[in-house]
């Protein structure tokens, strides 16, 4: 049977996908294209669309800025972060899923402070660090002001309780008579864990691993207080383009580009494996 | 092949006891089916003899042997689940082989006995699929293919049909009185369906609040229930519950009828003293006169379902059902009179809460 079709609700619909569309990819079109543009053509009434490209803000961004040393740093951290995070979160949140620690009220406690707004802690935090950063231990570990440790650790604190509500989820839709299964057939519990929780789990890890990554590669607030320089991420990296002399529009343009393309490029990538997870509701036992 | 004790076997989650300290001896080949209400303990029962879960007080026992300090994987129990409990990314096959490769078993082994199992399982052109491409019948055929396969001592189903359509709940039945047939092992088959029970099991353990209430044959179970919670949990239609009163050696009333006892009956009334319950099952109460038990009624309904109809009849308070050839109806408000079987006619201490409890099924 043909499927019916009205030609101007047709319109409508394709003119209401184009306006969302254009409405969340334009900023990062007119932040690529501004990265290319000479600096006589940023800053101009009409915009102009229409110039000689240049890579003098990529030059001025990498080179004179060394705006890489911001992605290392930022990749360290939340790499770091992110492993960390998926593997106590994935433990964590299987013990709520399957054991009922705490009745609830725990977990509840848990995500209780994603509630709380970090501008509240960031005082807190910084006091601890600077303490801390001190101490044999803080050393040992980088846990002071301006070290990487610092921000994996607040990090890893800000991120877990959304990473284990996600998780528990997933692991509670898988069912418990599997893991009896596998422990009837020979199995101990650990390599159940192994071998068919966390395999099931699989979906819903990647999607926590990829939310969690973009948190922390994200993150302004406790990277911008937190640290100076030697462990400041790209976030803090672009703003530190808003000099006193004025906003260097072009290399800030660059530089958020250079940031964006890896996310941009991971995502792409996890995309199936996020869209599966985040309906894996139906697991088929 | 396993003979199976339970000793003072007792198990409580937190502040909840679930079992409270049950014994049962189930035989080497044995057929048991445990049959109860949702949360009566039958599930944990059977989860503790899979070693799944732990024993808080008791023994079990394989063979005279203690086995509550085995692990689930070297108890040789197989078990199949509601949910059919298949790996999804894997196929049948591997399914299947799945306990064997866990044992560590050579390839040619594997392979001879997986193939072996599912040609006797109809699952012979399903091995290479994923399990998400099955029926739900197929799908419970590998769950006990996969249980089989490895010749446990203990063969376990956790509610294995009651996902399933009614045709393909036949079927299964059908199925697994064959596999037991054919291989002999000790089953015990978890269900809250009492039909399922009696079609099956060699014994029924009826449990209720973490208690068994009878272990015994179906026949017995059906036709001398150990208590009125059995008596109106087992068998379809529903049993019909009456109290009675006055009851002496010269009989019983029931809802106003004055009845005349048999003699096994006035010794159980001088067991009981004069009130309880009345039980008596749909299909052994008749239209008509000619019973020393007969009960005055009014007509309410007949349900006409052709090979026989279910007539429903008010005897005072009480609206009671009884099975009646095709063709023999009630009309609204007919005044009636009911012969009841004296032999089938069963009386039990007085018990509001297990009258109440019937009453929800």
């Amino acid at each position: 049977m043909q499927r019916k079709t009205s030609i101007p609700l047709e319109v409508l619909r394709y003119g209401a996908i184009f306006l969302v569309l254009g409405f969340f990819v334009f900023p990062i079109f007119w932040m690529v294209l501004t990265s290319f543009k000479p600096e006589s053509a940023i800053m101009v009434s009409p915009p102009r669309f229409l110039f000689t490209p240049t890579l003098d803000n990529y030059y001025h961004a990498i080179v004179d800025k060394n705006f890489f040393f911001y992605i290392k740093n930022t990749l360290i951290i939340s790499v770091i972060s992110t492993a960390i995070v998926v593997f106590i979160g994935s433990l964590a949140a299987y013990s709520f899923a399957r054991y009922n620690v705490g009745d609830g009220h725990i977990l509840f406690f848990i995500l209780s402070t994603k509630m709380m707004p970090a501008i509240a802690v960031i005082l807190p935090y910084f006091l601890i660090f600077r303490d801390v950063g001190k101490t044999a231990v803080g050393k040992a570990l980088h846990l002071g002001l301006d070290q990487h440790g610092a921000l994996i650790v607040s990090y890893v604190m800000f991120n877990l309780p959304f990473a284990i509500w996600l998780l528990v989820s997933f692991f509670q839709d898988i069912p418990r008579s599997l893991e009896h299964s596998a422990r009837l057939d020979g199995l101990s519990r650990l390599q159940v864990l192994r071998k068919v929780t966390f395999p099931l789990a699989a979906p819903g890890i990647a999607v926590t691993a990829v939310f969690t990554l973009i948190f922390c590669w994200n993150e302004f607030l406790f990277a911008y207080i937190l640290t100076r320089k030697l462990a400041s991420t790209v976030t803090v990296g672009v703003e530190s383009f808003f000099t006193l002399q004025g906003i260097l529009w072009g290399p800030v343009a660059a530089a958020a580009t250079i940031s964006v393309a890896p996310m941009l490029v991971f995502v792409l990538v996890m995309q199936r494996y996020m869209v599966r997870g985040l309906t894996f509701g139906a697991v088929r036992g | 092949m396993a003979r199976i004790t339970a000793n003072r076997l007792l198990k409580r989650y937190g502040n909840f006891q679930a079992v409270h300290g049950i014994d049962f001896d189930i035989a080497d080949g044995e057929f048991v089916a445990i049959l109860g209400p949702s949360g009566c303990g039958k599930s944990s029962t059977m989860r503790m003899i899979a070693g799944l879960e732990s024993i808080t007080e008791g023994q079990i026992l394989f063979d005279g042997t203690p086995v509550n300090d085995v692990r689930a994987r070297d108890r040789n129990v197989a078990m199949s689940f509601e949910n059919y409990a298949l790996y999804a990314p894997i196929t049948v096959y591997e399914n299947i082989a799945f306990p064997l490769r866990s044992a560590g078993k050579d390839q040619a082994e594997i392979d001879r006995a997986v193939r072996a199992v599912a040609e006797k399982m109809e699952l012979t052109p399903l091995l290479g699929l994923k399990p998400g491409r099955l029926s739900s019948g197929q799908a419970q055929r590998v769950g006990l293919a996969r249980a089989l396969v490895r010749k446990p001592a203990v063969f376990l189903l956790d509610e294995p049909i009651s996902h399933l359509d009614t045709r393909q709940r036949y079927r299964m039945r059908r199925f697994i009185k064959s596999i037991h047939q054919e291989f002999g092992h000790t089953m015990i088959y978890v269900t809250h369906d009492q039909e399922e029970a009696l079609a099956l099991a060699d014994r029924v353990m009826v449990m209720s609040d973490g208690a068994i209430q009878q272990l015994a044959t179906p026949p017995e179970v059906y036709s001398r229930p150990a208590n009125a919670f059995v008596a109106g949990f087992v068998g379809e239609p529903p049993i019909n519950f009456f109290d009675f009163s006055d009851a002496d050696e010269t009989g019983l009333t029931i809802e106003g009828n004055r009845v005349s006892l048999t003699d096994p009956l006035r010794a159980r009334v001088r067991e009981l003293g004069p009130v309880g319950l009345a039980a008596i099952r749909p299909h052994f109460m008749r239209l008509g006169a000619g019973s020393p038990v007969q009960l005055q009624g009014r007509g309410f309904i007949t349900e006409e379902l052709q090979d026989h109809n279910e007539i429903f009849v008010d005897i005072g308070s009480v609206r009671v059902s009884l099975i009646a050839p095709p063709g023999v109806k009630v009309a609204r408000n007919e005044t009636v009179t009911i012969s009841v079987d004296p032999d089938h006619l069963l009386l039990f201490p007085a018990d509001v809460k297990v009258k109440e409890h019937s009453d929800d099924l």
